[in-house]
């Protein structure tokens, strides 16, 4: 497990990369058991295609690079694509509008839910590798319904976290909807507890949103940064 | 091998290094404290002129002091602290206390001074508490360091830690001449070059003596190692801690909403929690919240009953302990509240909160307290109890020992009595249930702050 994630790690640092892409995060968080939307890399309309039929539409299109950051705003992602004509759309779009020369394409599955989760890691001079659970989307900063814990967490530190936030009851059998896991939540959080305390490289860890899909929170976008 | 800081709580010998024979000077005020307080310990006065102060025989310097002495309390200028240092440690002095400010505190001259204090200090390998502090005291030792006059200081089962002077010098003065509680250990960090918060909560955690931990701190030495240390503390002891100031922002890299949202103070918010420190943002609840632990117990939970010879102050705690408490104010299981019916007139569906204006009209006001507290008191839903004690010379003076009585046949549960009452009734009333173990006080509102804070302590102690 941790071997894949520090091959991913040597291979940014070896080319003097602070950020992984989204593919990358994704895959460093799957392995440590973070449940995340399926994905797949593709580099040309044809690949982009294949992993659109493999996943099963709908789907999620998204400009995938190191270099490419705030893809929303930028007009870079383009979901709930439902056949392959919407793809191919999509797909000529984020190529017009790809701002660096090399990238690829993440096809991804469409994750749908009402509540969106933030789960995130920083290192902090003074405590170390910190633990964030919140409320996400993309007001998570605006909202700052967060709430953190240094590492090593336990399952009741876990349990802690996730009901002080102010907005706790949105995890409840609210509005039609079922209860969110709280079992698969905790373990998210003790996995980016680990991460943090087994990888000094990593400065800080996004995983927003974490759309909630019936019961199940389901990373949908991640961000890792090295020191 | 005795515990690295047996030397400053339990000193069996201190040599005072500045010792004074003039009055009102601070190498003066020390003794006349170690005096006050019953030392039974040797005293070593330590001064250039020699001779005789307050009946202690004064040697001329460091090096005519007898060998094996545990503590020195260096009361000297700045500069001359490494040499003092040195000198007392070629004696066999492993302990210190060093009073002086102009170190590092102040500017880049006591920088160096500082460095120079902690060279002696490596080399010597004593401990030091310091420097920049006003002290420290002992109680159950009868002994304090502390320079600024304090006389007796009362004893408690209540210890401080503070990186502030405050607590050896007037907030001390405030406690014992103004609260009727006491203290079990305090110590002033001061610019903490050796000893820190760390190490002296490692020394309450485990000591008899204090019941309770009481914290100010402006900044953590050693953060991770303090939070390990408080988890482990706080599961059999409270530690109530109030966290001065903002410290800077750490740089932190740029882009992740992780990054963008951790301020300072929300991760040492979270580290407090998982630490199971109650945090306190009010100066006075470092007294108040003590006052409060020092003679009742901590409650085994949250659900608070409150008796009141008004209805609004009944709806206005009751909305307070819902919004900002975090206390419930359950229903009364149906014996109780039969049992405040009747002691009432018919015309009031009584409840908890408990409006005893009418019984008290009705029966009289001695009756009305007692039988109203001891209704509450003995359902099993209650935690806590608060007595909003009404005393005017038109509405009566309740027999207070009554009142005290019944406390007392409650062991378990914390009672705490606050006033609608004219003064000097209030003055008496205070006085006499205070010194008989039931904490008062003045303002409405803060019993329930108290509560609320210690029913946090209590939670954070039952976790699994």
């Amino acid at each position: 497990m941790t071997k894949e994630i520090d091959d991913i790690i040597n291979k940014a640092r070896s080319r003097n990369r602070q950020t992984l892409s989204e593919y990358e995060s994704a895959r460093l968080m799957t392995s440590q058991g973070i449940p995340m939307a399926k994905g797949i890399l593709a580099q040309n309309f044809a690949n982009v295609k294949n992993a659109a039929d493999e996943i099963g539409y709908p789907v999620v299109l998204k400009a995938c690079s190191p270099e490419v950051s705030h893809k929303t705003e930028s007009g870079l992602v383009a979901v709930n694509l439902g056949n392959e004509a919407d793809l191919a759309a999509a797909f000529q779009k984020i190529n017009k509008a790809y701002p660096v020369e090399q990238g690829g394409f993440l096809v991804q599955e469409m994750v749908k839910g009402e509540r969106e989760l933030v789960i995130g890691m920083i290192r902090d001079p003074q405590f170390g590798p910190c633990v964030m659970f919140g409320l996400g989307g993309i007001f998570t900063e605006i909202r700052g319904d967060v709430t953190f814990r240094p590492a090593p967490l336990s399952e009741s530190d876990a349990r802690e976290m996730i009901g002080e936030i102010k907005g706790r009851k949105i995890l409840d059998a609210v509005r039609g909807l079922p209860a969110v896991d709280l079992d698969s939540l905790i373990l998210c959080l003790l996995a980016t507890s680990r991460i943090g305390l087994e990888h000094e490289e990593i400065q800080a860890v996004d995983v927003n949103p974490m759309i909630v899909q019936g019961s199940q929170p389901i990373g949908v976008d991640a961000l890792v940064i090295l020191r | 091998m005795r515990q690295p800081l047996e030397s400053f709580f339990k000193p069996r010998s201190v040599a005072i290094i500045g010792a004074s024979s003039i009055r009102h000077k601070a190498g003066n005020d020390v003794i006349q404290n170690i005096i006050a307080n019953n030392y039974s310990g040797e005293i070593y006065p330590v001064n250039p002129k020699g001779g005789e102060i307050l009946g202690y025989k004064v040697y001329p310097s460091a090096g005519d002091l007898p060998p094996g002495i545990d503590l020195a309390v260096i009361i000297l200028p700045a500069k001359l602290n490494p040499q003092a240092v040195r000198d007392c440690a070629a004696k066999g002095i492993k302990a210190m206390v060093i009073a002086a400010g102009g170190f590092s505190e102040v500017d880049g001259e006591g920088q160096l001074l500082q460095a120079e204090l902690e060279r002696a200090i490596k080399e010597t390998g004593i401990r030091v508490l310091g420097p920049n502090t006003s002290g420290h005291t002992s109680t159950p030792f009868n002994f304090t360091s502390s320079f600024f006059p304090l006389g007796r200081i009362p004893r408690g089962h209540i210890s401080y830690i503070a990186q502030t002077g405050n607590f050896a010098t007037h907030t001390m003065r405030y406690i014992a001449t103004v609260e009727n509680f006491g203290v079990a250990r305090v110590v002033g960090l001061g610019n903490k070059i050796d000893i820190d918060e760390n190490d002296v909560l490692e020394y309450y955690a485990s000591d008899p003596e204090t019941k309770a931990i009481f914290v100010y701190l402006e900044s953590l030495k050693r953060p991770q190692r303090f939070i390990e240390i408080a988890r482990k503390t706080t599961r059999h002891k409270p530690i109530i801690m109030l966290k001065g100031g903002s410290t800077a922002d750490g740089s932190r890299a740029a882009g992740a909403h992780t990054a963008a949202l951790a301020s300072d103070d929300r991760i040492i918010e979270g580290a407090l929690k998982k630490a199971g420190i109650v945090r306190i943002y009010k100066y006075s609840h470092l007294i108040l919240a003590a006052k409060g632990l020092s003679a009742m117990p901590l409650p085994r939970g949250s659900r608070v009953s409150f008796l009141a010879p008004s209805g609004a102050m009944l709806v206005s705690m009751t909305d307070m302990c819902r919004k900002f408490w975090n206390l419930e104010v359950p229903t009364l299981e149906e014996k109780s509240r039969k049992r405040l019916q009747e002691i009432s007139p018919p015309y009031i569906r009584m409840r908890n909160p408990v409006d005893i204006w009418p019984s008290a009209m009705v029966h009289g006001i001695d009756f009305a307290y007692q039988e109203g507290m001891e209704a509450v008191l003995s359902d099993p839903n209650i935690d806590a109890v608060v007595t909003i004690l009404m005393i005017t010379d038109e509405t009566g003076i309740p027999d207070l020992q009554r009142i005290v009585d019944v406390v007392r046949k409650y062991p378990e549960k914390p009672v705490y009595v606050t006033f609608s009452a004219e003064k000097k009734h209030m003055e008496t009333a205070r006085e006499f249930l205070e010194t008989r173990g039931v904490p008062t006080f003045p303002m409405i509102e803060e019993p329930f702050e108290v509560l609320s804070i210690l029913a946090q302590c209590r939670k954070y102690m039952d976790r699994p």
